[in-house]
């Protein structure tokens, strides 16, 4: 009976892991801006995860431990290769017009080349924070630093990108605001 | 109120909901006392917006190709079977629908203005529209809105772009537009005079509500097209591709 509820709970868990894939492959392309390199990540981590299944002590906690698994992948590919400054590359072959499909790519190439020019650990903060939605409490589990870390990491990478998205004055190319009235 | 009482490291802690309720409240008052505020919180939450936006639609990865490519036959009969239900949903929102949130549901809040901005981005001098929705007389929330439409203003000219503002009252929001009653009536004729960008509606079928309820006459600003209910005025601009603010 044990042999069947533990086939069913790692069936189970394989399901949970599945649902989760393409956040985890949206969150290692915005560390690393390489598809290929993303996904070698992302299947590193769903394998070390399924590996390590035993491991993770409540299902509640599965997003911060995946995650936790997925940068720690990252840093080990980072140390290997001794790449800590990335170059981003975005080609766009595609069309330039004025269509609204250009003015998206325009300014998601600008908002991406914007946060590639951040420091590694601000970068990985930033996107854990605003793309992927955890608290900052589940980041300083994630990335293993204190709660007041993760805090100034986020204060100095959204600066810099405001420094950068939002000075409107200096910017011909692209006009954002946000405009909210409540 | 003073602007400098609040860091950025604290603005930041508001709009992640790291805040307690009493410290968030007091932001909130804050905000609604003082533009410069706002504006800070604005500018942030803009970031993390641009920030989830720029990697919801990243390259497609391989593992998801390869899914794809074995699916396609059971893709096939998942494609009917949404057919279906859209249809079905279809059926039942065209019996059912009523102005409200069905009508105007998805351009309401901060982060969809932002994305109908993001995925209409103007290149230079192109136009942008804006629906204000004003459906409360409440003075701080009227303050902002004209603040919002003042600002609108004063950045689409300094970038030498066209603009149009049609404010839309309904409701409470006619109290507004109310002689006898508003007290932005200086402000609203002082800016429609100066703009030809800004129209002034009140919706018809609240105005004769209004005059029901209080048993005389209601009288707005001779500037108010009031031939038409919000029902009507809202939907069709939506249509057309107008951003809504609503107050």
């Amino acid at each position: 009976m044990k042999i069947v509820e533990s086939l069913v709970a790692s069936f189970c868990l394989k399901q949970e892991f599945a649902l989760r894939r393409n956040k985890l492959y949206q969150i290692a392309y915005s560390w690393c801006h390489d598809s290929t390199l993303a996904d070698d990540l992302v299947q590193e981590a769903m394998y070390k995860a399924i590996k390590n299944r035993s491991k993770l002590r409540e299902l509640s906690t599965l997003d911060s431990w995946l995650y936790r698994i997925l940068i720690n992948c990252w840093h080990d590919y980072l140390r290997v290769s001794g790449r800590h400054v990335e170059l981003f590359d975005v080609r766009d072959d595609r069309i330039k017009d004025h269509s609204d499909m250009y003015q998206k790519l325009q300014i998601v190439d600008r908002v991406r080349s914007s946060i590639a020019s951040l420091p590694m650990n601000l970068r990985e903060v930033v996107t854990l924070a605003d793309f992927a939605g955890f608290s900052y409490a589940q980041i300083a589990e994630i990335v293993d630093v204190p709660v007041g870390t993760v805090m100034s990491r986020l204060f100095r990478a959204r600066q810099n990108l405001k420094e950068q998205l939002l000075d409107m004055s200096n910017d011909e190319a692209i006009q954002l605001k946000l405009r909210r009235v409540k | 109120m003073d602007n400098k009482q609040y860091t950025d490291e604290k603005l930041n802690l508001f709009i992640d909901n790291e805040l307690d309720d009493v410290e968030a409240n007091e932001l909130h008052e804050a905000m609604l006392q003082d533009p410069q505020i706002r504006e800070r919180v604005c500018q942030l939450k803009a970031v993390r917006e641009l920030v989830g936006f720029a990697y919801q639609s990243p390259p497609r990865s391989n593992y998801d190709r390869r899914v794809r490519s074995n699916s396609g036959r059971s893709m096939l009969w998942k494609g009917i079977a949404a057919s279906l239900v859209l249809c079905l949903g279809i059926i039942v929102g065209w019996s059912t629908h009523q102005y409200g949130p069905s009508v105007i549901a998805g351009s309401t809040t901060a982060s969809n203005v932002f994305s109908y901005y993001a995925e209409h981005a103007p290149s230079k001098n192109i136009g942008r529209n804006f629906i204000l929705h004003l459906s409360t007389s409440d003075i701080g929330a009227v303050k902002a809105a004209l603040d919002e439409a003042d600002n609108l203003i004063t950045s689409y000219k300094r970038s030498n772009t066209p603009l149009k503002i049609d404010i839309i009252a309904n409701q409470r929001g006619i109290d507004v537009l109310r002689v006898d009653v508003s007290p932005y009536i200086d402000r609203i004729q002082k800016m429609v005079a100066e703009n030809d960008a800004v129209t002034l509606f009140a919706c018809e079928r609240s105005i004769a509500k209004a005059k029901a309820r209080e048993g005389r006459d209601i009288v707005v600003m001779p500037e108010t097209v009031t031939n038409k209910t919000a029902r009507e005025l809202i939907p069709e601009r939506l249509n057309d591709g107008w951003v809504y603010i609503k107050v």
